[in-house]
């Protein structure tokens, strides 16, 4: 629901935020009750000392309030929900576990005892079951597969930032667009913020020269998008349907935190082709279930890993399948925080940007009716990338810029036309059959420049 | 309740008092890169009003107004962003315990057997009065009535050598009016969606209630 985003900044209440982070334990403590066919009496406070085995359900945390930068397996502790362990947290003995992948701010499920008082020591790890993928009845497939003429549905995925950091110079954008509604002609374009980036040099040392096209100079950032930006994309074909997502450093957006409010479209003078969505977002296309998150993920998830196997997988792999067992779009907890040195000599260091969640709205970032959704996008600072991880699609379409103004990436998805008889559909038997999308079966994505 | 415990409200307080701690709007001339703290239209080793703007007295540059309202907007999102990085701290002198992270019960220090209380180091309130003093420094009426926190006091280094007339202050008010208004407008965009601007107007009513 869009008007949940709408709420205002700027005022966060620490028991509010204290609320949603109880409640996320909570909610994972049931869903592990059902999945592993446990009862209640089986989970107790891991914090105190017992003689026996018991399961526990809470949230990774670094053993001292105080810990900065990577933790390892000995300075790991469980926090408990308020019902559980009064809250209280627990150093974790993982000494018997012999492969793990953790990071601060995930909601696992332990198998193992706290012989002492002071450690709990963890036998097993058990692993969250991964959410259901979503399905459509035969009539919606046979919907979907009619509004498209073409053979398959094309989405182009682009994410910003889309000027270099040197200079507010449009050539690759208006490229870009020439591509598109010349030889691409996709059904979709997806395109991420940030737009005007005010941590961007040019802007925060305020150095913008002036726009030697333009009569009269934009006098802010807005004006700049109003009398730069929006010109480009106006000459977007109007068949062309365009989703704008925005990143907590859009100059745009004065919602600046995590969950965010979707852009406002008449405000930018964008045409009616243009939506803008809220970030995260899901939505559909067609049949397919897309989830968008534009927060990097990939760059600040940074894991405690144990063992040969978990560390022979790839980063991406391992890191996708976190977010898809979380069923959260930004799982980790405290977000990332980007700083600079100020002062060399005094190692004073300056607040930049960060990941900026909104706590008490994190209910937002969750997976929507618990369900993944069938291709999911985090555009993220590290180079483009396409997986298939456990039965979703999970792209990075890379910036559409290089910091130097070098052309940067993007990602183009087809999804071929859902089929009832091409055996592509898997069908799952209900009162009512409906079918699994399997678009990662139907998808071909390619990754250009 | 008594007449004693009734704060006063939020808007008999003075700036001088209401901003005695925010941080000030540091500019940059994209010229010559000379930092300087901007206070309005006051009297600066750093910088000069003219009529048609803001000219930096080292190089003699004169800003372009999207040069001035892009450090602005830049600086009202990095004090957002420092907001929302939630650094907590406990009031137990003793303890002082700074950190990110937020026990299920969100006022309990996570320190080992400390009774103090959590709270945001950077406040909601705090972050809205940097907003409102951000807002003043391009308030016309308020450079022309000199109601503005002075930037330095007498005897420091900095303290700018030459002075302002009252009726240069006022002529130069009129003149940069648009500049004024610009920024203005760049600090309202963001006190719109500020959720404790709504509590302070509330409060105004529980208080006729
Ligand atoms: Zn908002
Ligand atoms: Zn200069
Ligand atoms: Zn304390």
């Amino acid at each position: 629901d869009h008007k949940k985003y709408k709420f205002r900044t700027m005022r966060q209440n620490l028991l509010d935020a204290s609320d949603v982070l109880d409640e996320q334990i909570e909610i994972f403590s049931k869903i592990i009750q059902k999945h592993f066919n446990l009862s209640p009496s089986q989970f107790s406070d891991p914090t105190i000392q017992s003689q026996s085995e018991i399961y526990a359900v809470g949230r990774v945390v670094p053993d001292s309030p105080n810990a900065e930068g990577r933790l390892n397996t000995e300075s790991l502790a469980l926090e408990t929900s308020r019902v559980m362990g009064i809250g209280r947290r627990v150093r974790l003995d993982l000494k018997k576990v012999e492969e793990l992948s953790m990071f601060s701010g995930q909601i696992v499920a332990l198998k193992g005892k706290n012989a002492n008082g002071e450690y709990f020591l963890v036998d097993e790890i058990l692993p969250l079951p991964y959410p259901d993928a979503p399905v459509s009845t035969e009539e919606e497939i046979s919907e979907s597969q009619e509004s498209l003429e073409a053979e398959s549905m094309k989405v182009i995925i682009t994410s910003g930032p889309y000027f270099a950091e040197d200079s507010i110079n449009t050539d690759l954008l208006l490229d870009f667009v020439n591509r598109l509604n010349n030889d691409i002609k996709p059904h979709v374009l997806i395109m991420f913020g940030p737009f005007i980036d005010v941590t961007n040099p040019l802007i925060a040392k305020g150095s913008i020269p002036s726009f030697p096209n333009l009569k009269i100079q934009p006098k802010t950032l807005d004006e700049i998008f109003i009398k730069v930006i929006t010109p480009i994309l106006r000459t977007i074909n109007p068949l062309i349907q365009v989703i704008l997502i925005p990143c907590t450093r859009d100059a745009i957006s004065k919602h600046a935190s995590y969950p965010q409010d979707s852009f406002d479209r008449k405000y930018l003078q964008l045409p009616k082709n243009f939506k803008c969505f809220s970030n995260p977002s899901t939505f559909q296309l067609n049949e397919a279930f897309f989830g968008c998150s534009n927060i990097d993920i990939f760059k600040d998830l940074v894991e405690t890993t144990k063992g040969g196997l978990t560390f022979s997988r790839d980063r991406f792999d391992r890191i996708s399948e976190h977010i898809l067992q979380q069923r959260r779009y930004y799982p980790l907890f405290p977000g990332k925080t980007r700083e600079i040195l100020a002062s060399k000599e005094k190692k004073i260091y300056k607040h930049i940007a960060g990941a900026d969640l909104e706590i008490p709205y994190l209910g937002l970032t969750e997976f929507v009716g618990n369900v993944a959704p069938d291709v999911m996008i985090f555009p993220s600072e590290l180079p483009c990338f396409a997986r298939v991880v456990q039965n979703v699609v999970i792209i990075n379409p890379g910036r559409f810029i290089k910091h130097k103004g070098g052309r940067g990436t993007f990602a183009q998805l087809s999804i071929a036309k859902p089929d009832l008889n091409d055996g592509r559909l898997t069908k799952v038997d209900n009162d009512e059959p409906v079918y699994l999308h399997n678009v990662w079966k139907r998808a071909r994505i390619d990754l250009s420049t | 309740n008594s007449i004693d415990s009734l704060q006063p409200l939020e808007t008999t307080i003075s700036d001088m008092e209401r901003f005695a701690e925010v941080a000030l709007l540091e500019l940059s001339c994209p010229n010559c890169n000379i930092e300087f703290p901007f206070g309005g239209i006051i009297a600066s080793n750093y910088y000069q009003m003219c009529y048609n703007g803001l000219q930096c007295k080292k190089c003699e540059h004169m800003f372009t107004p999207l040069q001035i309202s892009s450090q602005l907007e830049s600086c009202i999102r990095s004090h957002i962003s420092l907001y929302y990085a939630g650094w907590l701290t406990c009031d137990d002198s003793t303890c002082g315990n700074a950190t990110r992270q937020i026990s299920v019960f969100g006022k309990r220090c996570l320190n080992d057997g400390c009774t103090g209380v959590m709270r945001y180091r950077y406040s909601d309130k705090q972050l809205y009065n940097q907003l409102l003093y951000f807002g003043s420094l391009f308030d016309r009426e308020k450079n022309k009535n000199q109601e503005l926190k002075p930037l330095y006091l007498t005897g420091d280094s900095d303290f700018p050598k030459d002075s302002l007339k009252e009726s240069s202050i006022r002529a130069l008010s009129e003149q940069n009016r648009e500049l004024l208004e610009v920024n203005q407008g760049v600090v309202q965009k963001y006190l719109s969606d500020c959720g404790r601007r709504y509590v302070d107007m509330g409060s105004i009513f529980d208080f006729m209630v």
